[in-house]
């Protein structure tokens, strides 16, 4: 068993290399978004707000995408695609809901990120702006938590591949 | 005894991705200010002791493999050069020091680790 668990033909190991890779910015991307969010949690600096948007604009989705793609194309390898394994749906039911996290809390740091802007700008409705991004950044640090708890359990079951 | 192993092993390689990426976007001239930072610590400490242990751990407990393995060994090779590496970031970036080109180099030490990780080369 764990003999088997070594071998790998070599077709694999390109898509899996690109699947890995995807997943592990995709995962310190969001902990960064969560990380510099939650600490700028009360404050709702600016800087920290536009990391966090573009954090998940320019790497979070760009490496899920290339996690998702490599995913793919490794089921193909495997022959999996057609009647795939629960663990496998388990990772694609997981991917594919995610995303909707990652664009609505990539929208919502866009918006804060606007509105934050307008706020340093000194705004003339700089006082509810400044409330309307710091809610917005919450927002974000939430999407991205249920993300993160997410990807564990798809850690999880990619590593013991549960029947 | 293999599956959480295996999965352990993977959560740690996470922990230093995050630590990867977060000093990443500081050395590409983001502001990641001091909880990010402090968070990428933490995840460097444990995810580096915990990917030598399991890694170790697995290399015993799997047949296929054996500690003096080529792929192994340059693993262990790579996670040195990657641990000093991160402790001479850690010391630059405290003193506000351009800890950037030191930084480089331990992330294609990562880089690096995930590729012989994959193809284990001569296994």
């Amino acid at each position: 068993m764990t003999l088997l668990a070594a071998i790998r033909p070599d077709a694999w190991n390109l898509p899996l290399f690109l699947h890995i890779l995807g997943a592990m910015v995709l995962v310190g991307t969001l902990a960064l978004v969560a990380a510099s969010l939650a600490g700028a949690w009360r404050g709702g600096s600016v800087g920290a707000i536009r990391l966090g948007f573009r954090g998940l604009l320019l790497a979070a989705l760009p490496s899920w995408i290339v996690m998702r793609v490599a995913a793919e194309w490794l089921a193909s390898e495997e022959n999996l695609d057609d009647d795939p394994p629960g663990w496998v749906d388990a990772g694609y039911m997981i991917s594919d809901t995610t995303l909707v996290l990652l664009i609505a809390a990539t929208v919502c740091a866009g918006v804060a990120a606007r509105r934050a802007a307008r706020v340093e700008a000194g705004g003339r409705r700089a006082g509810r702006a400044g409330a309307g991004s710091a809610g917005l950044g919450r927002a974000v640090v939430v999407l991205v938590g249920i993300a993160l708890a997410a990807y564990v359990v798809a850690i999880w079951a990619m590593a013991t591949k549960p029947t | 005894v293999y599956d959480w192993l295996l999965f352990l092993h993977l959560i740690a390689a996470f922990l230093i991705a995050v630590t990867a990426v977060t000093y990443s976007a500081s050395a590409l001239g983001a502001s990641t200010g001091g909880p990010a930072i402090r968070v990428a610590d933490a995840c460097w400490n444990v995810g580096g002791i915990g990917t030598l242990v399991l890694g170790i751990w697995l290399a015993l407990y799997v047949d296929g493999y054996e500690i003096w393995d080529g792929w192994i060994l340059g693993a262990i090779a790579l996670w040195l050069v990657a641990t000093g590496a991160g402790e001479r970031v850690r010391t630059e970036f405290a003193e506000g020091r351009d800890a950037s080109a030191v930084h480089w180099v331990r992330t294609l030490a990562v880089l690096g680790l995930l590729v012989l990780m994959v193809w284990k080369p001569g296994a």
